[in-house]
């Protein structure tokens, strides 16, 4: 009997070690400042929404990758002979969250919706160049364009092409399907979003992490707090310039500063006086000192921007250098427009955007020493987006323009700059039915030097991208050039300890 | 008694119909536009303005407020925009969050407040009263958002002993739950207690220096019953009174709390929804917070005829 129990309890010791034993769950915890109106990428152009359903929900057939080059994605590849019938062989054994499989069907269905008004698609114009759409097939579809559209395939790798299956249209919302890396878990409105691995992920072996947690801290010293006790693994929008140098000497975590396509911007509305003068709007420029704007507002944390096309896009010429800090030329310009001792005016600006506040402190001061004398009125978003943005009821105002390829607010006299250039306008629809990379780049080129030229808006910096990261946690794009919200966590896993 | 209170009733009423008409209308004539909101800078103006069309915010504000005073009264208090979830359904999603955290700050002003503010009386222009006076002035100055960084760091980040914010929910038990209301309750609390303190101070003070207080100690009364049955209860109109008021205070005051603490309160359901223009959940929202100011200055009203029976409601 006492041989038996000793027996026993040598099979009991060795259980633990026969039994299989299972990879520990990997788990993330992310803080994020804003919570998305809604998850539904058809509805809403926010980056919010982009944060968390983009790349890691919902993925379009084409994906602009983290060297934002466009690569094929839900579709394995396309073609076209003529650059106005493109054919998208689709990926085979793509599965949506709800176990079916995506086939070309869907992909009609998706953008159909997109082109119907009654949709209210909010980036609609982008696919009405497209006539018609052809299933050939389950795998294979054709797009037919009415002319050549040289933005087609970056418009399909854009946030709002999102292959959703047709079944889940009314959920959008609230529950989106899609075929990406992670399904929606659970939003907790308020506090928090949760995804979870997709199994069935059409990219072997991705995702790593089980469950990602989005958890909203909007407070900037709340998220520093939070990070710092370990409540969350990485912070990766929210924390300002300021708190930089600090993390950067904490050997617990790893921050990571790269390049966005968020271009500062101040931008004179060119249909009121004085702004509606060039030389006014050069001399404003001029009166800038932009690399004192980013150490003084930025903590130096920010790239000079010259014109509006980023980095990080492939047609970017540095012209940082093209209007230099020159006060007396400054003056001179404005004595010429008939401003000898300056003028007074009004600098919009929403706290919502913290560096809007403090980059217009800074200008103020510069801005005093050529004679004008900015009076700085700060607005709430909701009023910003209707009085200077709808309405264009303003003088100065900052903000950054996050979206990727976006000069095309420089050819539409009714955006808020209220810029009206026939010349500039006409390089532009040039430039969107020109197909030749080459040609294409000598355009870009020349709207960039018609842009410095007539000043619309001051180009001030880059706003950088700033995340911090509790050490080990690797994948994470460093740039982001698909937009300045996309957070792509597919690739994202913890480094073996 | 029951003509107060059907007077009270319809007070009450009267007073959601007023808040109601004037928060509908003020929210709409502010500058900033829903759909704008949703649409954001991103998209362009057109897409606004189909989407406001399928809100139904081009059509006039008095027929828009008669349609949702319909449903109101029905128990429909619409759907957010931002959520696409019914108005009624968030605010009951985020009681659990602000209604304990309420209590527990009232709590923490009852428990402090009381014995602080008699003891400072007991100990009139002596140390005790003056150190007493001290840090109650400590607590009004301090902001509350202010106490709350002061304390996230050094509970959470230095000693690690709670977390620096979030919910913890009340599935996992009790503790987790309190466990992660208990910084902001002490940083909601703060300015209310010292106010508190004060109040019961100077109404503990005037209390001690009437005829009957004096006429109980020469007949021998011991001090324990002096204070407890003729002096506090005396006292305790005035307190009480404050006391009302600051509950309503410590609604208020959550706002930016739970904006510290990251806490999915009914605070943080108003400032979101007044940043994103989301209407209906504005205006659920100022409902509520009205309707429970009304019923707590009704529960005060009510109590002082608890605490002082000569006080008749005809």
């Amino acid at each position: 009997m006492r041989h038996l129990a000793k027996l026993l309890l040598v099979l009991l010791a060795l259980i633990p070690l026969a039994a299989p034993t299972a990879a520990p769950a990997q788990n993330l915890i992310l803080q994020g400042a804003t919570e998305p109106p809604g998850l539904d990428l058809t509805a809403t152009p926010a980056s919010a929404t982009a944060t968390v359903v983009f790349y890691n929900v919902q993925e379009a057939l084409v994906k602009v990758d983290r060297h934002g080059k466009l690569v094929p994605w839900l579709a394995e590849r396309w073609n076209t002979s003529d650059n106005k019938n493109y054919t998208f062989f689709l990926k085979r054994g793509v599965r949506f969250h709800n176990g079916r499989e995506m086939k070309a069907a869907d992909v009609k269905f998706v953008f159909d919706r997109a082109m119907n008004p009654e949709t209210k698609h909010p980036a609609v114009k982008q696919y009405e160049v497209i006539g018609d759409i052809i299933v050939k097939d389950d795998y294979t579809i054709t797009f037919a364009l009415k002319s050549t559209n040289a933005n087609f395939l970056w418009t399909m790798a854009r946030q709002g092409s999102v292959i959703y299956p047709r079944e889940a249209v009314e959920t959008l919302k609230s529950e989106p399907i899609g075929t990406g890396p992670y399904k929606l878990g659970e939003w907790v409105r308020g506090d928090r979003i949760v995804l979870v691995k997709n199994g069935e992920y059409h990219v072997k072996g991705l995702p790593k992490i089980d469950r990602v947690t989005l958890r909203f801290i909007p407070d900037p010293n709340a998220a520093l707090a939070a990070l710092k006790a370990g409540d969350v693994d990485a912070s990766m929008f929210g924390l300002g310039p300021e708190h930089i140098p600090d993390l950067q000497k904490d050997s617990r975590f790893q921050v990571i500063v790269g390049e966005t396509t968020n271009d500062v911007i101040m931008s004179m509305n060119n249909a009121k006086k004085p702004f509606s003068d060039v030389r006014v709007r050069r001399a404003i420029t001029h009166g800038i000192n932009k690399p004192d704007v980013v150490k003084g507002a930025m903590f130096g944390l920010g790239r000079v921007l010259g014109t509006n096309v980023d980095p990080l896009n492939p047609y970017f010429v540095d012209m940082s250098g093209a209007m230099p800090y020159d006060p007396a030329k400054a003056k001179k310009l404005l004595a010429e427009a008939g401003y000898p001792n300056g003028f007074e005016t009004v600098l919009k600006v929403a706290p919502q955007y913290y560096y809007t506040v403090r980059t217009g402190e800074v200008l103020a001061d510069q801005l005093q020493k050529i004679g004008v004398k900015i009076k700085i009125e700060q607005i709430e978003w909701g009023q910003w987006l209707s009085r200077v943005w709808k309405d264009a009821d303003y003088d100065l105002t900052i903000i950054g323009h996050a979206e990727a390829w976006d000069i095309a607010n420089y050819a539409n006299p009714k955006y808020y700059f209220r810029y009206d250039s026939a010349e500039f306008q006409k390089l532009f629809q040039e430039s969107e039915v020109t197909v030749d990379d080459k040609a294409r780049r000598e355009l870009y080129l020349k709207m960039q030097k018609k842009l410095v030229e007539d000043a619309p808006v001051v180009w001030l910096y880059i706003h950088p991208r700033l995340a911090v990261t509790k050490k080990g946690l690797q994948g994470l794009w460093k740039d982001l050039p698909a937009g300045a919200g996309v957070m792509d966590l597919s690739e994202v896993s913890w480094a073996k300890q | 008694m029951r003509r107060y209170i059907l007077r009270r009733v319809a007070a009450f009423v009267a007073t959601l119909f007023f808040v109601s008409a004037l928060v509908f209308v003020v929210v709409r004539v502010l500058p900033g536009d829903p759909a704008l909101v949703i649409i954001g800078a991103e998209g362009s103006p057109e897409a606004a303005a189909r989407l406001r069309e399928a809100l139904g915010l081009n059509r006039p504000i008095p027929v828009q407020y008669v349609e949702w005073l319909t449903r109101a009264l029905r128990g429909d208090l619409g759907v957010s925009l931002q959520y696409d979830v019914p108005v009624g359904r968030l605010i009951v999603s985020r009681l659990p969050v602000t209604l304990p955290l309420t209590v527990m700050a009232a709590v923490l002003m009852a428990v402090t407040a009381l014995p602080l503010g008699l003891y400072a009386a007991r100990r009139h222009r002596r140390a005790g009263d003056y150190l007493a006076m001290v840090v109650s002035q400590i607590g009004i100055a301090i902001p509350g958002f202010w106490a709350g960084l002061l304390l996230i760091l050094l509970f959470s980040v230095h000693l690690g002993w709670v977390q620096s914010g979030g919910f913890a929910g009340w599935s996992g038990g009790l503790w987790p739950g309190v466990r992660s209301l208990l910084l902001p309750a002490i940083a909601l609390g703060l300015f209310q207690t010292a106010v508190l303190v004060r109040a019961t101070r100077s109404s503990v003070l005037d209390v001690l220096r009437e005829d009957y207080v004096r006429t109980a100690r020469a007949k021998g009364v011991n001090e324990l019953s002096v204070i407890a049955k003729h002096t506090l209860r005396n006292a305790l109109i005035p307190i009480v009174t404050v006391a009302g008021l600051q509950l309503g205070q410590l609604m208020a005051g959550a706002i930016i709390l739970e904006s510290v603490f990251a806490l999915p309160g009914i605070g943080r359901l108003a400032l979101g929804a007044i940043t994103a223009r989301d209407l209906p959940v504005v205006q659920g929202v100022t409902l509520f917070v009205a309707s429970t100011i009304v019923l707590i200055n009704f529960a005060v009203d009510l109590l002082y005829v608890v605490l002082d029976p000569r006080i008749r409601y005809e």
